[in-house]
């Protein structure tokens, strides 16, 4: 199975190597003798654009990754309040007392408001919890999605009818009421009354909550999408030579799915950690002191008069890494499609 | 801007009992440069003496006109969440408070003059009571040819009617103190009586007699000196038998007051108009400015305060009723003078404190130390800004008579944000390192920002805090069982009328002690429980504010039930082209009973 | 056509029932009592009983479902008077029927999820467009990276942001409002402007991409490429053929927003201090008010499904093939 979050950097030749059967209009180009893999890499190679934003998004995992590291060499943690300790830090309105959010060499990024927090380490811990949070609910949502969508698809009639009715049913269901409507009864189900929530189940709540009501989408795309493979002439084929259902749906249909994978993927991730921040904003996510991207978001917007600095940081980042997920989006679909070249 | 926490009004009110009649400190418009934040202290004080009796010729209307007042307009009013009821059976809470006091009227009111001294004063009735009988029989004359808004004149019929409806079980959500001074404590006044609409018997002539059409006579099995002021809550204005139709009231009230609901959408918006049969001649405190009040819902602090502040449109024309100026927002207005200029500010009678579980933490010595470890100054920060509260250094509200201001039990005049080396050492002294602490808070954003700082504090001193969320719809639910499972619990209360008798017999009676009763410490000291009872039957009012400040002293020394932490202030804007902006001692928010429009 | 409709309104009841249960038993998989938020200061056991009796929450649970079923269909009594079919209830907080506040809350939430629904197709479709047409170009890489920056916004920013610029601070425009439509078409429109284009915005990227993508694809196909071989003017070729084909993708996924719509719409309405279906919504849930959530639920769901009975029906439109049976 290929997921798109795979595809960044490097593993992504070696992950669509096995896509050997591309479409009849790769077969000219065989003959200079590299698989469409190294000819998909090679495009995205020469695409300014696409490596760069790699490169950034790469970035963003690495430091997500690193968080731990650089918060002990810069000797500060996200959990300390700095605020409440040193009263010089904030003013008599719990704003930073210093000039631009209150960033001096000690605190890059400035002080948090009211808790007096740091907001270099927030950001960091921040975007660790949600990137991390949106990659396992995103690759959840693409495994679910290119499943029931190649089931369905694929093997028609009565499979497709009644995996179609779970998509109908579950897509008129109004997602983010039921997400606020479930989120209490998934925390009361797991946890002893008089024991704190573990972070582990907030985020195995909100991972469950965004993947049962975010396949759907992909789903209904791969069934379209396979609806229409499973007639073209190559698919013939492979079953008039009587290739198993399994064959064919790995080594004909699932490479030709690629791209719809790919860009869905692309946009959910990011669309994933929107949600996250949206579930955090109405009080549903990840509650304090775990540090989040989508809280500070939520906080920011409200003091974005008062102290603009706080806002910016992490806003700032949220869309460059979004911007940057988007393009690598757009220049690992032109790679991959030799029709839309340069 | 949450949406979570537009249940945050909502949760204080459930049970922290916001209908409040508070005598308050008061600073209004014209005092309120906001720099001096003692002086309401002071003032408040000052006026935690008694409330004065009225005499039949301060119930006479019309109310003394407001200076500079001018007939006309419509205010504009912005609430955050939707009035809980309407019907007044059912009102015990802030924001439908504020509403009752501009359509409905009962036997007694309160007048309020400019220092915010309040006088019980008649309403409907002639003056605020005649008590015979030591205090066990009050006597109620009606005044002559008061109408609702249908035009019906009230009479002592209708007077019966609004306390007998009381006892049907539609009414769960009002105040109960008359019901049960006339026919039984607790839920047991229920027992004695159906009802009115069952089969049409009257409470007996030995409870409540009315031997002509303008007199209503209440007998009491001991004496009750709080009656004037109980009558005065909006849980008791008068409901006219006729046009009374139960359920359906919630949504569809008869009004007496000089403006009456002209459409009422739930959750949505409120309309109020003229009521034309409202006479001025015939009222003391409430005046009728303006042709009608235009109340939008949905507006969280946040939304209220720019909009205000901003001053465009009807925002101009606009007062906040139970809205307060955003926490984000504070700095913006006090460092701006002429925003300043039309602010109100003063006390809510509300008491944030700390509650130890004391089945759970049985040892003084750590009730003791996470006392001294309370965060106060930053906890109250949290919550309205440097504006919205201010450190409580007793469990007893400066807005309650008998409060003492220099009464420091836990040094918070020196360390107002906690004193951990004391606490670290009264922990090491008790053996508690390390124990399990399981801290409740409702899970609404302000919460989970002092459950961060409780959580730093107690640690620090060596605790090991496990955080619980509870949902903020039940959280006073929750935290009112028994059995709850939970060690420290932060509630707030307030007063029902200016007397500690609304505050102390709630929260600290051991022999009340149940699933849903108020005691959440559940405290079980003979001495308290006994005094309470002694100090209730006291009915010289001086006398026993002296012995309420007795109890407190006790409570806080000896047993340590709870932390004191903050109390709650209040701090509103209106839009510029409103005048006679006023703090009113008796709702704790602006009174509405005087604006008027500029132009 | 007849079988379609019929076909689509059963599947649509068959849906809306199976939403109420799961509604109604998740309400009550956490131990939460709805009573106690109308109990007041003292609420007591004894309280609590008389609460659970007025609310009907003294019936066991399946009972308690079958009679909310019966209801819808037939109508039930309530202390506050007779509740004609189709009934949801009257609420546990505020003693109204579900359905007249559903009603009544429900065009502001039509106006806000069409209006913004029009804005972006009308300029992610546009900007899509173009952006194919003149690929490479600066038009295309100016509309690019703008659409791509917009996306990573949330309407709970961009909304105080909006406000704060162009209402708080200027006073451009006025604080926005809902006037009904029937009663001032003008006010109507001003009123949910800034909320129309807030809310578009962040689905706007993705169609703008989605558009330019699908466009390009098309651009390349086989039977569009006849046609230019052919001698077809280049933009007959693009509106006729391209475009027509790119719209299928494009309509599959509207298809799947429309609940993220409707999602949107709640924010939406909590940014602007509007009062809609949304805000009932999350009311309902943080006040326990079952017959709300209910009510809520079930409407925005046969809502949602209206909207793809409609999709569904502009394939037939779009393309040809599509049979609707």
């Amino acid at each position: 199975m290929t997921s798109p979050i795979e595809i960044e950097g490097a593993e992504a030749s070696t992950e669509v190597d096995e896509q050997t059967p591309q479409k009849g209009s790769d077969a000219p180009e065989k003959l200079e003798g590299r698989s469409p893999g190294q000819l998909m890499w090679r495009r995205f190679k020469r695409d300014r654009t696409g490596v760069v934003s790699a490169y950034v998004v790469l970035f963003f995992f690495l430091i997500a990754a690193l968080a731990p590291l650089i918060s002990k060499l810069y000797g500060k943690n996200p959990y300390t309040l700095y605020g409440q300790d040193d009263p010089l830090l904030l003013n008599d309105f719990n704003m930073p007392a210093g000039p631009n959010g209150g960033i001096t060499s000690e605190y890059w990024f400035g002080i948090e408001p009211t808790l007096g927090r740091d907001v270099f380490t927030q950001l960091l811990y921040g975007m660790r919890t949600s990137l991390y949070t949106a990659l396992a609910a995103t690759v959840a949502m693409v495994f679910m999605g290119v499943l029931i969508g190649l089931f369905g698809g694929y093997f028609g009639g009565k499979v497709d009818y009644w995996l179609g009715r779970l998509t109908d049913f579950l897509l008129a269901f109004p997602q983010q009421l039921f997400m606020i409507a479930s989120m209490p009864v998934i925390t009361a189900v797991f946890v002893a009354p008089d024991e704190e929530t573990p972070t582990y189940i907030h985020a195995l709540a909100i991972i469950g909550v965004l993947w049962f009501l975010g396949w759907m989408g992909l789903a209904r795309l791969i069934r379209a999408v396979t609806l229409s493979l499973r007639e073209r002439e190559f698919v013939e084929a492979a079953k008039v030579a009587g290739a198993s259902p399994w064959r064919i749906i790995r080594k004909e249909l699932l490479p030709n799915l690629v791209t719809p994978i790919l860009v869905q993927g692309t946009y959910m991730l990011p669309s994933t950690i929107l949600s996250v921040a949206f579930l955090s904003f109405v009080g549903v996510g990840y509650t304090e002191p775990t540090p989040d991207w989508g809280r500070m978001f939520a906080i920011g917007s409200d003091i974005y008069e008062q102290d603009p600095v706080y806002m910016f940081f992490p806003g700032v980042a949220m869309v460059i890494f979004v911007v940057a997920f988007n393009l690598l989006g757009d220049s690992v679909r032109d790679a991959f499609d030799p029709k839309t070249g340069r | 801007m949450s949406i979570i926490s537009s249940s945050r009004a909502r949760t204080a009110v459930v049970a922290v009992a916001a209908g409040a009649l508070a005598l308050a400190g008061c600073s209004s418009s014209d005092s309120g440069n906001g720099k001096d934040k003692s002086k309401s202290k002071k003032e408040a004080a000052a006026q935690s003496a008694a409330v004065t009796m009225g005499t039949a010729a301060d119930s006479t209307g019309p109310a003394e006109e407001v200076p500079g007042a001018k007939p006309g307009g419509t205010i504009q009013v912005y609430e955050e969440d939707d009035f809980s009821h309407l019907d007044p059976g059912q009102i015990y809470v802030s924001d439908a408070g504020l509403l009752s006091k501009l359509i409905f009227r009962g036997l007694t009111t309160y007048k309020e003059d400019d220092k915010g001294a309040l006088t019980v004063v008649g309403d409907l009735a002639t003056d605020p009571g005649k008590m015979s009988d030591g205090g066990k029989t009050w006597t109620y004359t009606l005044k002559d040819g008061i109408k609702d808004e249908t035009g019906h004149v009230i009479d002592s019929a209708d007077v019966r009617h609004t306390f007998e409806r009381l006892y049907d079980p539609f009414i769960t959500d009002g105040p109960s103190y008359i019901q049960q001074w006339m026919s039984g404590s607790g839920t047991t006044y229920r027992k004695a009586y159906a009802g009115p609409f069952k089969g049409g018997k009257h409470l007996p002539d030995s409870v409540l007699a009315t031997p002509d059409d303008k007199t209503v006579v209440f007998h009491f099995k001991v004496a009750q000196p709080d009656l004037p002021q109980a009558l005065a809550m909006a849980g008791y204005s008068v409901v006219p038998e006729k046009t009374d139709t139960k359920a359906k009231y919630d949504t569809k009230p008869v009004a007496l007051g000089p403006y009456k609901v002209s459409e009422f959408k739930a959750g949505k918006s409120v309309k109020l108009v003229k009521n034309t049969n409202w006479d001025a001649k015939s009222d003391a405190m409430r005046h009728q400015y303006v042709d009608g009040f235009n109340i939008d819902i949905n507006h969280d602090d946040e939304d209220q305060t720019k909009t205000i502040l901003a001053d465009r449109g009807d925002a101009k024309n606009a007062i906040m009723m139970t809205g307060q100026v955003a926490t984000t927002q504070v700095q913006k207005v006090v460092s701006n003078a002429a925003a300043m200029k039309r602010t109100i500010q003063g006390y809510a009678p509300y008491v944030w404190q700390m509650n130890f579980n004391m089945d759970r933490i049985k040892d003084k010595k750590i009730r003791d130390a996470i006392t001294y470890a309370m965060p106060s100054t930053a906890m109250y920060k949290t919550d309205g800004g440097a504006y919205g509260g201010e450190v409580a250094n007793s469990l007893m509200s400066p807005t309650t008579p008998g409060y003492q201001k220099n009464y420091d039990p836990f040094d918070r005049s020196k360390k107002p944000n906690g004193d951990i080396e004391k606490a670290k050492k009264l922990i090491d002294e008790a053996g508690a390192k390390g124990m399990k602490i399981v801290y409740a808070y409702a899970n609404v954003p302000v919460r989970q920002q002092q459950a961060v700082l409780v959580e730093n504090a107690l640690t620090k001193i060596g605790l090991d805090v496990q955080k619980k969320e509870i949902d903020a719809a039940t959280w006073y639910e929750q935290v009112g069982k028994v059995k709850n499972g939970f060690d420290i619990y932060m509630t707030g209360w307030g007063q029902d009328w200016s007397s500690a008798s609304t505050v102390f017999p709630p929260l600290y009676d051991g022999t009340q002690i149940q699933d849903g009763a108020s005691n959440y410490a559940h405290i079980n000291d003979d001495h308290v429980n006994s005094e309470i009872q002694r100090i209730l039957k006291i009915t010289d009012t001086a006398e026993a504010t002296k012995a309420w400040t007795a109890l407190n002293q006790y409570i806080s020394e000896k047993v340590n039930p709870a932390s004191p932490i903050y109390y709650t202030k209040t701090f509103q804007i209106a839009g510029t082209n409103v005048g006679g902006l006023r703090y009113s001692t008796v709702t704790s928010y602006t009174d509405p009973t005087r604006v008027f429009l500029k132009s | 056509m007849l079988r379609f409709i019929l076909r689509r309104t059963f599947g649509a009841v068959l849906i809306l029932l199976l939403i109420s249960a799961f509604t109604f038993f998740m309400y009550y998989a956490i131990p939460q009592d709805p009573a106690t938020l109308a109990c007041g200061k003292n609420c007591t056991p004894d309280a609590l009983a008389i609460i659970h009796k007025n609310l009907g929450l003294d019936d066991p649970i399946p009972v308690q479902y079958w009679k909310f079923l019966s209801g819808l269909f037939a109508g039930r009594d309530f202390a506050v008077g007779h509740c004609p079919a189709p009934c949801f209830g009257v609420s546990f907080r505020d003693q109204q029927m579900v359905w007249d506040t559903i009603m009544d809350r429900f065009p502001l939430t039509l106006s806000l999820t069409i209006g913004g629904l029009l804005v972006f197709l009308i300029v992610g479709l546009g900007t899509g467009l173009i952006a194919a047409r003149y690929r490479g170009t600066w038009l295309d890489k100016t509309f690019s990276s703008i659409s791509l920056v917009l996306s990573s916004m949330q309407i709970y920013f961009l909304g105080p942001v909006v406000l704060g610029i162009f209402v708080y601070s200027t006073g451009w425009l006025d604080k926005p409002k809902y006037v009904p439509f029937s009663e001032n078409p003008a006010q109507w429109f001003m009123g949910l402007l800034i909320p129309w284009i807030v809310m578009s915005v962040i689905f706007t990227a993705n169609y703008t991409r989605m558009s330019r993508s699908t466009m390009i694809e098309q651009l390349q196909e086989e039977h569009v490429r006849a046609a230019r071989a052919k001698g077809m003017t280049g933009r007959y070729v693009f509106f006729r053929y391209a475009w027509r084909g790119s719209l299928i993708p494009i309509l599959t996924i509207l298809g799947m927003d429309l609940s993220a719509l409707l999602g949107g719409a709640v924010v939406t309405e909590f940014t602007f201090g509007l009062a809609g279906i949304g805000r009932l919504a999350v009311d309902s849930v943080v006040g326990k008010d079952l017959p709300k959530l209910m009510g809520v639920m079930l409407f925005s769901a046969a809502f949602i499904l209206l909207l793809n009975v409609i999709v569904d029906a502009l394939y037939a439109v779009i393309d040809p093939r599509v049979r609707l049976s």
